[in-house]
């Protein structure tokens, strides 16, 4: 079992095990963390996982994670791997079942004052009009030959159909749009769990949120970004719903095998993967990527449906009630994308488990008006507890190929969350708090309760600590929608 | 009898299954799954469905199972509470379930992982911990 003891720290919130550890392993493994998360990081199988990835052949630099880092099954959650694009591998198990499981921002030009008294209604109208909770169908009805559009223009399709401003799909990682998605190399029945449920949020951690922005750190970044303190936001986290779902669980059932076929030795049967470059690889990039775009065109949709929300509720009652969107970040991913490793230029597939491409000034893929500032990274916290925005720094390309965290991070199980509280008494105290509440099912509630996640302001300050990204504003929620 | 007892992990949900024999062991996997899903009352009469499924091994088996039962249970609003396994060898299945319509269901899981899975042998017949994507 691998303990604290084998690490060695190589800067303030870095700390690495070496290849020597186990003969198995291609690379060394790192954490980025500061002191406490670095420790509190052992009381569960992430640090064991994080050493099976190491173990994937073609693994360029590290096998690395960030402070939210808590055990998943294969891949560690808060987990970046990258490959060699010509001898190395992927692995639909570094991806996950949620495919561009994602976050996205909208600004307003409302303050809180002005938007307070209608909360509650704001709050109920966005429940009614974003569709959640388990199996979930979606407002959108697609034909099949819009569905396949979904799956290779993503947030184009989205533009084409009027759900989507351009400025929205300028601001998405990728444009909203991964340009290796093949609607063909989608299974059927992933299209059938699909075509349904365009435009839901689901259930689990999803949410839908209404924040405030409470505190500006880096005054320029943010007016850049459109943020100043006292203004309403919106937050959406979903992703691929039972599409993504099945695209992961066939695509892990067919590449069962080729591990054996490749010589590709796994410690793990959740980490199976194939050569990028051969058949299987290619296939399942391409699945992956319809996938992502589906993803993509998702939250566009919520996000449409989000104006919808605002304009019945607040229209005539408020000056201005329009959204813009700041940015659409994906954290369940793998990525085509080129990199500097040691001098030396390469294409990579870097694998995003629960972590968030952090693009720093100077990469070509960020939109203009983000050039002088480097890519927005959103970082949620847990439900009730303050969200970040954060930009990325200069130094995540060679830190963490430009990767940043996802989140607060587990750190206590459903179980013993729904053991230690109640749903009830978690609305309450939210309510208590000035947060309104809509749920589909009380135990979501507990599951998903604060005292279920880690601080999300000690990940924030490591990531900051470790030189990946720095502050630029603080948001705290008013009201919360779930499925 | 198969027995099954929930295990703390983190992020997801896990299992620790036993069972006499495969088949129990594939009946206590499948049970204890719908049970992490339960809570919804029925809401109509109980449907049957046949299953048939070939794999590489024990271990791919039993993810098929599992990942096949919430399907066939997703998509037709389902819990599945009874399982009959007419055949079962390692790499083969075929089984009837009998599935009760849900008007809600209070959980869900995305998928049986495949995540450090081994399906072990031991004195009184087998034994396997699964984890699922929630």
């Amino acid at each position: 079992m691998v303990t604290r003891e084998s690490f060695r720290r190589v800067g303030a919130c870095s700390w690495e095990l070496p290849e020597s550890y186990d003969e198995r392993m291609q690379a060394p493994a790192r954490i980025y963390a500061g002191k406490v998360l670095f420790e509190r990081a052992f009381g569960d199988r992430s640090v064991e996982q994080l050493v099976n990835v190491a173990m994937l052949p073609g693994l360029v630099k590290y096998a690395m994670a960030l402070p939210d880092m808590h055990q998943g099954y294969g891949f560690p959650i808060g987990g970046v791997a990258a490959f060699d694009y010509d001898k190395g591998i992927i692995s639909p198990g570094g991806v996950g079942y949620d495919i561009n499981c994602g976050v996205r921002m909208l600004t307003s030009r409302m303050d809180y004052e002005e938007v307070a008294p209608h909360m509650d209604a704001l709050a109920t109208a966005l429940f009614r009009h974003c569709p959640s909770g388990v199996g979930g169908s979606g407002a959108v009805n697609l034909s099949w030959d819009e569905l396949n559009a979904v799956l290779e223009e993503g947030s184009g399709w989205a533009l084409k159909s009027g759900y989507a401003t351009a400025e929205d799909v300028t601001r998405t990682e990728s444009e909203g749009c991964l340009l290796q998605a093949q609607a063909a190399a989608v299974p059927d029945r992933a299209k059938a769990r699909g075509r349904g449920q365009l435009g839901s949020l689901g259930s689990g951690n999803h949410f839908l949120e209404v924040d405030v922005v409470d505190e500006v750190y880096d005054v320029g970044t943010a007016e850049c970004y459109g943020l100043r303190v006292g203004q309403v936001v919106v937050q959406i986290h979903c992703g691929s719903r039972g599409l993504g779902h099945e695209v992961c669980t066939q695509s892990l059932r067919q590449l069962q095998d080729a591990p054996q076929r490749y010589g590709i030795p796994i410690p793990d049967r959740e980490l199976v993967a194939a050569p990028i470059a051969s058949p299987e690889g290619q296939t399942y990039l391409a699945a992956m990527a319809a996938a992502a775009n589906y993803a993509f065109a998702n939250r566009q949709v919520l996000a449409h449906f989000v104006r919808l929300a605002f304009e019945e509720i607040l229209a005539g009652k408020v000056p201005d009630w329009h959204l813009d969107q700041l940015y659409d970040v994906t954290h369940n991913i793998a990525k085509v994308e080129d990199h500097i490793v040691d001098g030396v230029r390469m294409r990579l597939v870097v694998h995003r488990k629960g972590a968030t491409r952090a693009f720093p000034v100077g990469r070509p893929e960020l939109p203009d008006v983000y050039r002088t500032t480097g890519q927005p990274v959103l970082v949620p916290g847990s439900m009730g507890t303050y969200s970040y925005v954060l930009a990325a720094e200069p130094a995540s390309l060679e830190l963490t190929l430009g990767s940043s965290c996802h989140g607060a991070g587990r750190r206590m199980s459903r179980r013993a969350a729904t053991r230690a509280m109640r749903g009830e008494s978690v609305r309450a105290q939210l309510k208590a708090q000035g947060v309104a509440v809509r749920a589909k099912g009380m135990r979501r509630l507990a599951e998903e309760a604060p005292l279920a996640y880690k601080d999300v302001s000690l990940v924030v300050e490591s990531v900051v600590g470790a030189g990946i990204a720095r502050k630029v504003a603080r948001v705290r929620p008013v009201a919360v929608i779930k499925g | 009898m198969g027995r099954w007892q929930e295990l703390d992990h983190t992020a997801d949900l896990a299992l620790h299954v036993w069972g006499r024999d495969l088949t129990d062991l594939f009946v206590a996997a499948a049970s204890g799954m719908f049970s992490l899903l339960a809570g919804a009352a029925p809401a109509g009469a109980a449907v049957r469905f046949e299953l048939h499924l070939a794999a590489l091994d024990v271990e791919s088996l039993l993810v098929d199972w599992l990942n096949e039962l919430l399907y066939l249970c997703e998509t037709r609003d389902l819990v599945a509470t009874g399982f009959v396994l007419e055949r079962l060898t390692p790499t083969e299945l075929q089984a009837e379930v009998v599935g009760v319509p849900v008007a809600e269901r209070r959980a869900h899981i995305k998928a049986a992982t495949y995540h450090m899975l081994s399906v072990v042998a031991v004195e009184a017949g087998y034994e396997t911990e699964v984890v699922f994507d929630v």
